[in-house]
């Protein structure tokens, strides 16, 4: 087996620094001391290389996890962090961790945020007392019972004297002001402190502080609870972790497995598959459709939300009910459909629909294969008025292949081409392909892009166009192991499914949204790793999942060294 | 929804009269109104071939800006001003066009953005843009002489999500700025507090001050235990909560002319493609206002963004696509140039309506408008071919009587830096050069 299946040649970022090009064994305590040439870095740099370890910048909460996190903590489902300005959106992802800015806005807007969850949160302050009651017991002793419990949960850990002292100054000065004055005031002044504490936004992780090999440590059983909640739930950690963490028990890889299997079974598994899937394959893009309904009659704003649950409610019950393998995902000739969708969907549909709720449908195994062919993916990556194999080429090559387009050149005129009654879309991009200024680019995507010319700009079965039969027969060209003809996207979807580069793309995709950074060269024993335990699963999805919590690139990080010095 | 004309003349909100709501001395008296400086934002190049304004500045009856008329004499057209530097950074058109168009600096390398695997260098990868924008500049170098309610106030229509074809603004390097977008949570922050009982205002501050103070402590314990990276983005964070709370008493200086506007608020789907117009004007008659409360002194108010395809269906349309999509079509697609021209004509109104509304705040002898300048700013020339050279630049008010209007300029080829060193000048900030020093040369001569 190949050392390193990362396919990137050139070197990036800080990472290259620690790439060691020797055998990675990624066997922690395995030995194999550094030989002296391994790029220049330290002892420690060598080991941790050798180790395919690789430290994440601290994470900071996304709005998503940020409103979920208050819904387990407060049982607020507002939504109150829609309001913040919105993440950066970097490497395909709006998740990754060293991608964040810190605006003047996003800190105003923090505390009026915070301000607003405390104000509801005292509204009904009984529940968060759990039955200690001021009256009787003290208003001070409920506010310390109060800070030490919900803090914990709101850090993620036990709080330190440091913590309560500062949070229980807060609560002293409120009740000692005369404007202020009520135990209330002094709760809503302690809530808006914790939720604008750094210790509640941002995700620190140091580790244990007794490394393994070299400075390479593991983490605590409290900031791998956080680790875990965050990766599969992208939320705080429910009871059950944190009594693991208070236990000790999540320190070897199998109590960690154990969480992860434990943790895909809950509900809120399902919004963090939502959440990749919205953002690997470009859902968030359907809400800019539009298209020309003198062409398209049978196309409605309506459908847009139809064909969203559509794909929605399939990739989360392949993932999630059924085994979880990538080949539906890609292949299966079912979907969930109401009878207005399933009408939209004509003769693919089999069997009769009816009503307005979801239900699953079999589907023309000639015609409709997985995510591939729907009608959310079709729309979106089409024209205003007619289907674009440049698009759909350039969505499969990208998102599916994980290879990288050249940019078009600086100046060059881009226009799709009239709708032309007499000739076919495919007719009409092959003349443009032909160009030579656009042939060296457009062969990778275009002739990917026929394949799915049965399916229009709304993603409607045809099979014929301008008065000829549709000519959906489509090649992939420099590719590792998908070159070749295919007739249509089924037969396309098939190959897809079984492509070793596309199987690492989506891993990889995974571990990019997983871990909040891109795949490096130092990750190659992680990744190698993770790929291995994928295809040992058949490429399940849900596998995938709980193999992301097994790798040294999860498991562990380097010992922080802070600069003022002082340890955990 | 509060409904109503910004400047109506009929706007009756009780007021306690109180001191610190008074003008501050000086302020909005003849002679000594402050200078502000606004940057106004639209995506995909213009129509260059119509443009520029006829030889006597009379644009009534201008295919394009004929509603600026009434400003002719206090605006400056700039033809010929080329953002060279993007010819020699990384990154496309729309990126370096838009990352570059304020800061005069190279997109940074990097592999935020890209796609496909993201796992390693590649000619088409590109980080944020590489420089502190100029607007960033000269709020931070106000800042050192007066507390504003705002240090700078960033507003955006339908930006959306923050990428490198998004964000013009940088507090620095690698660090963009977001606008606020949201023109109902836009009021409250702005003219939330306008109208709030004094006392319960400063109840509210005092609340805050305790809260902060907490949570700046926090922040030094946090940060001492991290690396050096972590603690480089907790201090900036911690920096930027320091600024919040020394801003805490600044709510802006209540005037004749500064009162909570009436504002035609959207609701909550103020991001929906047809809410486009009457989100902009929300925001504008907002960032108005803001500008004649003195609740700041620097302003940016930015429509859409690169790449926009906002479909301008209100205008009405012949092609009913998207305005990027538009921008594509050949120069001899006739109804492509002709929606072309409705779109920028529709943005030229918006951009009247502006200098309209601030032109009609008084500020002893002069106006508003007369004591600010206003920047209209593209990212392109020209959408088909991506150019950007020959940038539509614009500009609307003197700075005070610092610039020299009524005027058609063509530099036949000056780096847009200068006019950003230019702007330093107008607003008594002067640098010699802004971004890359080859590109910005000390100030565009004749402006003056």
């Amino acid at each position: 087996m190949e050392v390193s299946r990362i396919r990137s040649e050139a070197p990036i970022g800080v990472c290259l620094a620690l790439t060691f090009a020797a055998g990675c064994t990624g066997v922690i305590g395995a030995g194999g001391g550094p030989d002296g040439d391994g790029g220049g870095g330290t002892i420690n740099d060598q080991v941790a290389a050798q180790l395919c370890v690789v430290d994440t910048p601290i994470r900071r909460l996304t709005r998503f996890e940020y409103n979920n996190t208050v819904r387990d903590l407060l049982g607020d489902d507002t939504n109150p962090a829609d309001v913040l300005p919105p993440e950066e959106e970097v490497a395909g992802f709006n998740n990754q961790a060293g991608a964040y800015t810190t605006s003047d806005l996003l800190v105003e807007q923090y505390m009026k945020v915070a301000e607003g969850i405390a104000e509801r949160a005292v509204q009904n302050i009984a529940p968060l007392l759990e039955g200690c009651d001021p009256g009787s017991q003290g208003e001070v002793f409920c506010a310390a019972e109060f800070i030490e419990r919900f803090g914990s949960r709101a850090y993620r850990r036990p709080m330190t004297q440091d913590d309560t002292d500062r949070l229980q100054g807060l609560f002293d000065f409120a009740m000692a002001d005369p404007d202020l004055g009520t135990f209330n005031d002094g709760m809503q002044l302690v809530i808006e402190a914790m939720l604008q504490s750094p210790n509640f936004l941002y995700r620190a992780e140091y580790g244990t502080g007794a490394p393994v090999e070299g400075d390479v440590v593991p983490f605590t059983s409290w900031e791998m609870a956080t680790k875990l909640s965050y990766m599969l739930w992208n939320t705080m950690p429910d009871e059950a972790l944190f009594e693991a963490a208070r236990n000790g028990e999540l320190e070897t890889p199998e109590q960690i497995g154990a969480q992860a299997a434990r943790m895909i079974e809950d509900e809120r598994a399902r919004d963090t598959i939502r959440n990749f899937h919205r953002q690997w394959l470009l859902l968030t893009e359907l809400e800019n459709v539009t298209k020309d309904q003198n062409v398209y009659p049978n196309y409605n704003a309506g459908l847009r939300p139809l064909w969203e649950q559509e794909i929605e409610t399939f990739i989360e019950h392949v993932i999630l009910d059924e085994n979880g393998s990538l080949d539906d995902l890609l292949t299966a000739n079912y979907s969930f459909m109401n009878e207005e969708l399933a009408r939209f969907y004509g003769d693919d549909v089999v069997g009769e629909v009816s009503g307005e709720s979801f239900q699953r449908v079999e589907l023309d195994p000639t015609r409709r294969s997985g995510v591939l062919t729907s009608a959310a993916l079709m729309a979106t990556h089409a024209n205003l008025n007619q289907s674009s194999p440049v698009f759909r080429g350039k969505f499969v090559r990208e998102q599916l292949m994980c290879d990288s387009l050249p940019l078009p050149p600086n100046d060059l005129i881009i226009e799709p081409p009239e709708l032309d009654p007499n000739k076919t879309t495919k007719e009409q991009f092959e003349e443009i392909g032909a160009d030579p200024a656009c042939a060296s680019c457009h062969a990778l995507m275009n002739p990917i892009g026929f394949a799915f010319e049965h399916y229009d700009g709304i993603g409607q079965w045809r099979d014929q166009q301008s008065g000829k039969p549709i000519d959906a027969v489509g090649e992939v060209v420099l590719t590792e192991d998908l070159d070749g003809t295919y007739d249509g996207a089924v037969e396309l979807g098939q190959a897809l499914a079984n492509s070793p580069q596309v199987q690492e793309c989506v891993a990889s995709q995974w571990f990019r949204f997983a871990y909040n950074r891109s795949v490096t060269q130092v990750d190659s024993c992680s990744f190698d790793q993770l790929s291995d335990q994928f295809a040992a699963s058949n490429f399940s999805i849900r596998e995938l999942l709980v193999a992301l919590t097994q790798t040294n690139a999860f498991l562990y990080r380097r010992m922080v060294t802070a600069e003022e010095g002082s340890t955990p | 929804m509060l409904r109503g004309s910004l400047y109506g003349g009929t706007i009756a909100i009780g007021l306690p009269l109180l001191d610190a709501m008074l003008p501050r001395p000086g302020a909005a008296q003849a002679g000594a109104a402050p200078k502000r400086i606004v940057f106004w934002f639209t995506a995909n190049g213009t129509r260059q071939d119509v443009w520029s304004p006829p030889a006597n500045m009379d644009l009534s009856g201008h295919p394009m800006h004929a509603s600026l008329a009434p400003f002719s004499e206090k605006m400056l057209f700039l033809d010929g001003v080329d953002q060279d530097v993007t010819y020699d950074s990384i990154g496309d058109g729309h990126q370096t066009g838009m990352a570059c168009l304020l800061t005069n600096a190279e997109v940074l390398a990097g592999t935020l953005f890209c796609e496909g695997a993201c796992d390693g260098a590649s000619p088409s990868y590109v980080g944020w843009g590489g420089g502190q924008s100029v607007d960033q500049y000269i709020a931070r170098e106000i800042a050192n002489d007066v507390v504003t309610k705002f240090r700078s106030l960033e507003l955006g229509v339908q930006v959306r999500s923050s990428t490198i074809w998004s964000r013009m603004v940088y507090s620095e390097p690698d660090k963009p700025v977001p606008p606020r977008e949201d023109p109902s949570q836009n009021f409250n922050d702005l003219f939330g507090d306008l109208d709030t009982d004094p006392f319960a205002l400063e109840l509210v501050r005092k609340r805050r001050r305790s809260v902060l103070d907490a949570v700046m402590e926090d922040h030094a314990a946090f940060s001492r235990r991290l690396g050096s990276d972590d603690k480089q983005t907790l201090d900036r964070h911690l920096q930027s909560i320091r600024d919040l709370e020394t801003r805490l008493d600044a709510t802006g200086v209540l005037g004749e002319s500064c009162s909570e506007p009436l504002v035609n608020l959207p609701g909550s789907n103020y991001q929906q493609n047809d809410q486009y117009p009457a989100t902009g004007r929300a925001q504008m008659d907002m960032l108005v206002m803001a500008l004649a409360c003195d609740m700041t002194r620097v302003a940016s108010l930015q429509w859409s963004r690169s790449v926009s395809n906002v479909q301008h269906n209100w205008v009405p349309l012949r092609l009913n696509e998207g305005h990027h999509d538009l921008s594509h079509y050949d120069d001899g697609n006739a109804d492509a140039q002709a929606d072309l021209l409705a779109i920028n004509r529709w943005y030229s109104e918006q951009f009247a309506y502006m200098l309209g509304l601030m032109d009609a705040v008084q500020e002893g002898d002069n106006t508003l408008l007369d004591n600010s300048v206003v920047v209209w700013v593209n990212e392109l020339g020209k959408g088909n071919s991506h150019t950007r050279r020959d940038i539509p630049f614009m500009l609307a008010g003197s700075a005070g009587g610092y610039f020299n209007t009524g005027r058609h300029i063509d530099f036949g080829g000056e780096p847009h830096g200068k006019l950003l060193v230019s702007l330093t000048h107008a607003m008594d900030k002067p640098v010699n050069s802004f971004g890359v020093p080859q590109y910005s040369q000390g100030p565009l001569p004749g402006l003056t």
